[in-house]
Order: structure tokens, then sequence, then C-alpha cells
């Protein structure tokens, strides 16, 4: 294990910390490793083993390796062939953990992330094995104070499917760096994330995927309605190595700025070895679309609850293609809900 | 004269009104009674959806002279939720698609809105039911997301479906026609009938076709930002046959 009092610090030069860096993420000050407390994990209907932590490669990533060293255990999930809950409790100071996937068949898991901890480290794993399907879904309901570090690791075997729908409301400033490996041939992986921003709310995701192998299919959806005061980062990393000949990999950042203090970054790169593969890449940022917001008013709706529509509708949308219904129903209900306690709030 | 204002829903006068500047409609009166159907027609580009737009307060339109009356009142400082909550509905020529809105959240939030509370959600199923078999429309419409995707004919089913539902007293119909088949004009066209009794409606069209389904009280024509004939259905139809020019040569 290397140890992070040993590991050098990131400059802001480096693209994965370019907006976010990471003292202003880091529980304490950068030259220190503070104690930290386990985030408590459960599931009513799955068992979640404690075991010594595993070994999982920490790539020279500075959260990595923060991680690495405050996490004792790791909390390993095997789910069934039904929907697993799991709920993710952050109490006191600052908090972690280590929760590891492995996928044998077709599964979804849904994560719900709430809790008044100021500092919460979250760092989830995952294999998805040949011909297993696993769908994913994590809400983040911090509260409005909390700062979040999550760190994925997924590997996608050979004909396996991972889907993976991230839904951000909580938490002050939240950086992800969530990572993807499609390391077996014919392997797909679908990730959608939705970020509410609001206040003055900072949520910086950093997505990677890696094509390593032939026939592989990737996508990539991130909307972010952005409000006050609030600033949203996206960047996206794709790689198609040489050998992830006829790859098809798409990657969409959409951001819909809801005042003139809202900032929006979104930054999608592409590197590709491979020549016959189709890869694209876009993103956009608008204000509420006018046509839009003039047909819900001339049905009766005033500028606030036509602006909460529009919304919402934005950012129901990033899900629209998950596949696995109790996830999409999960993120949808759950916006729904937390959208109308903001109009009422 | 107090019988008259009664009736009268809508009183546009001497309407003058520009977009970035650009003159529209120049000296346009119009008066629309309940009950009444008045169809306008005219070449592309002469007013006829501007006229709609402004009178339900498209905030982009900016009328520069003259007045708008609706039940008896200047509605020049009504936002648009207010005209629609005051019994207006304008069917769109181009509905706007709400990606991630279900039409059934759509329809539920609308009519909560126009009619100030909410309808009780048993009711409010069966009215729905009702009106959809009226356009037969089929339920998988409402889990759909509003006008994403929809064809032509789709999105003016839904138009006459809120109209339908919202119940107004003053309908403006943008070229409710374009874009459907025969039976889907007919269906459509019995929606607009069912509510005309009680509603005053100004039916913009370039099309005979409509108006042999939806009988006008009062046919006008638009050139140029003015009404410069007026006549009964019997207008509609020579202007199907002899087109505008002679119209163009009266002015």
């Amino acid at each position: 294990m290397t140890s992070y009092l040993d590991a050098s610090l990131p400059t802001r030069s480096e693209h994965l910390w370019r907006y976010t860096p990471w003292s202003r993420v880091h529980p304490t000050k950068v030259d220190e490793l503070p104690a930290v407390g386990e985030l408590v994990i459960e599931s009513d209907n799955a068992e979640i083993k404690l075991v010594s932590k595993k070994n999982i490669e920490h790539g020279n990533d500075i959260a990595r390796i923060f991680l690495d060293n405050v996490v004792e255990k790791t909390h390993v999930l095997t789910p069934e062939n039904k929907t697993t809950h799991v709920q993710i409790r952050a109490g006191g100071h600052a908090v972690a953990a280590h929760i590891h996937i492995e996928s044998t068949q077709p599964s979804s898991v849904m994560f719900h992330l709430t809790g008044e901890a100021e500092w919460v480290g979250l760092w989830l794993t995952g294999n998805i094995h040949s011909n297993s399907q696993l769908s994913v879904g994590l809400i983040n309901e911090l509260s409005s104070e909390s700062v979040l570090v999550r760190t994925d690791n997924w590997n996608v075997e050979r004909d396996g499917e991972f889907e993976l729908a991230t839904l951000s409301l909580g938490g002050q400033r939240i950086k992800s760096d969530i990572r993807t490996t499609l390391s077996g041939s014919n392997s797909t992986h679908n990730q959608f994330i939705a970020v509410h921003g609001h206040g003055t709310r900072h949520d910086d995701h950093h997505i990677e995927i890696h094509h390593q192998q032939p026939h592989t299919n990737s996508k990539l959806t991130v909307n972010a309605a952005c409000d006050d005061r609030s600033h949203s980062v996206g960047t996206g990393a794709l790689t198609i190595d040489d050998a992830a000949q006829h790859t098809d990999a798409g990657q969409v950042f959409r951001n819909l700025l809801l005042s003139e203090s809202a900032r929006a970054e979104a930054i999608p790169e592409l590197e590709v070895m491979a020549n016959e593969v189709a890869a694209a890449h876009g993103a956009a940022s608008a204000p509420l679309d006018a046509m839009q917001m003039h047909y819900l008013m001339s049905r009766g709706l005033n500028k606030e609850e036509a602006t909460a529509m529009l919304v919402e509708g934005f950012l129901v949308d990033s899900f629209v293609d998950v596949r696995s219904d109790p996830v999409r129903e999960a993120m949808q209900t759950r916006l729904t809900v937390h959208l109308e306690c903001q109009l009422i709030g | 004269m107090g019988e008259m204002m009664s009736d009268e829903l809508l009183r546009v006068e001497n309407l003058h009104v520009s977009v970035e500047g650009t003159p529209i409609l120049k000296g346009l009166n119009l008066t629309i009674n309940r009950g009444e159907i008045h169809a306008i027609m005219g070449r592309n580009g002469a007013g006829k959806s501007t006229l709609a737009s402004v009178i339900m307060g498209h905030p982009a339109y900016n009328i520069t002279q003259g007045t708008i009356h609706y039940k008896g009142s200047n509605i020049e400082d009504m936002e648009v939720f207010e005209r629609a909550r005051d019994g207006m509905f304008l069917s769109f020529q181009y509905p706007a698609a709400i990606p991630g809105v279900q039409v059934g959240t759509f329809l539920r939030k609308s009519v909560a809105s126009v009619r100030g509370e909410a309808p009780p959600p048993r009711e409010f199923r069966k009215e729905l039911k009702d009106a959809m078999e009226n356009l037969s429309m089929d339920r998988s419409f409402l889990s759909r997301y509003v006008n994403q995707g929809f064809s032509g004919g789709e999105k003016k089913r839904l138009e006459i479906l809120q109209l339908l539902l919202l119940q107004p007293d003053l309908a403006l119909l943008d070229e409710t026609d374009s874009g459907l088949d025969i039976d889907a004009l007919r269906i459509v066209a019995e929606g607009i009938n069912s509510v005309a009794q009680n509603t005053g409606c100004l039916i913009i069209t370039h099309y005979q076709r409509l108006l042999d389904l939806v009988k006008p009280d009062v046919v006008h024509v638009l050139l140029d930002g003015k009404i410069v004939q007026s006549g009964g259905p019997e207008l509609a139809l020579k202007l199907e046959n002899e087109g505008y020019d002679w119209v163009e040569a009266l002015v």
C-alpha cells in the first residue's frame, strides 16, 4: 500500500484536478492523514459481507491512495437476480467506506447516500463477469454542508453489460472520479448522470471509460441543471485502444443554466487509437428554452411552475435509456420529490 | 348593450404589432362573441399566427398601437399564464416538445393550474379516459414525453385533447388541421365542435377542408397585417377556388 503521506500531491495542471483541487476536498489539510470513521452500510434485502480490505489498483490517484489509507475493510456485495437496496449513512466528522460488487447474474443495486457528515469518502468497485448484467443507481442526498469524494473502478468482462446511474442532489462540494474498463470483447457500458446545482453547490464529475477490446460499446449522458451560484463540472476521458476495433462510443454533456451566476463546464476528451470505430462527443450549455416556457405558461403554469417542470424533465431525461426499471423509477421518483420540496421550500 | 357585453369575449381594436422592429399587424380589428366560430385565412406571412400569439400574450411580440380586450378588460398587462387561467387557449401550430415530462403529468398539472385546484384523481382519470376515447387516442400516450417524437397528427391530437380538458372560453386554433389525414381531421373537428357551443373560436387555416367539418359563422381574410374582407362560409369556398388575387385587387 502506498502511504498517503509519501505520495506526491497533484497540481492543477492535471486534467483530473483542474477544476476541484485536492486541497478543497481533503477533510483537513492536505499534508495530514486524519482519523476517518466508517460509513454505515445496510441492506434490508441482501447480505453485505465485511472482509479485509481488497487490494484495488489506485493508479497513483491521490484520492484513491487517501481512501486506501483510511479505509480498513471492504463491504462485499454479490447481488442476486433482483434489486438490492443499500442505505449508506454518513454521520460524524469524516467517514469513508469501500464497497465492492461481484456481479455474476442479471441484477440491480440501488445505493442511497444520506447523512450529515462533514466529509464523506466513498470508493465503489465492481467486477461484471462474463455474460452478466449489472445496473447500479446511486442517489446522493447528503446534507447541504457535506463534502463528498467518490472514486469508482468498474471492470466489465466479455459480453458483460454494465449501467451506472447517478443522481447528485446533496452535498456542498462533490468530486467524483468514475472509471470503467471494458476489458472483455462485446461488453457494454452505459452511464447516466443528473446533477441539480443549487445554492453554492460545486459538483465535479470526471468520467473515464476505457475500451480495451473489440466490439465494445459505451454511452455517457450527463445533464446538469445549475441554479443560484452553483458550479457544475463534467470532464470525460474516453480511451479506445488500438485493439478495440469496431467500438461504438458516445458522450454527451448538457448544461441547463438557470441563473446568471450559475456556471457549468463540460469538457469531453477522446483518445482513439483504433481506426474502425465510431466515437462521438458533444457538449452544450443553454438557458431555459423560451418556446418551452411559453408553451407551459400558455397552459396555466406560472413562471416558477414552468421552470420546475422543465428542470425536472431535463434531469429525468438523463435516465430515459436506463434499462433497469427499478433503477430508473427510483431515480425519477427521488428527483421528483426533491424538486417538489425545493419548489415548496 | 348589457346583453352584447356579456356575449363579447374578444375585441381587438386597431392592433399594430411588431417583432424585433418589423411591423406585422397594421391596424387589425376583430370581435368574437361567445359561441361564435371565426375563421381567418390568408397567405403565408400575412400575420395570422402573429395574431394568435399576441392574443395569447407571447412576450416576443410588441404591441405598438391599439388594444385587446378580453371579457371586457384590457389584457395588455396580463401574463400568459393569467390569460390561460382566465379561459384562453392556444392550439399551437408547432407545439414545443418537453423531454422528460410525461403527457399524463403535464395534463394533470395544466388542468389543476387552469381550474385553480387539482381535480380529484378518480374523476380526472375518467374525464381523461373519455376525452382520449373521443379522439381515438391510445392510453400509452400518457406515458410518452410531451410532443417528443410525435408525428404531426399526434401533436395536433394532443392539442385538441387539451382543448377538451381545459374547456376554454376562447380557443385560438392555429393551423390545427395541418399534418392531419382525413380520418384524423374528422376526429379533431368533432373535438372542436364539442366545445364550440360555449366557446368563442378563432380558427386559423389555409384550407376549406376543416371548415367543411367545423362550420364558421364568419370568415376573415388577412392581408398584410389587416383584415381586408369578412363574410360567411361562402367566402372560404371562394378563396379555395380562386385564391387571394381577387382580394388583393379589391384592396
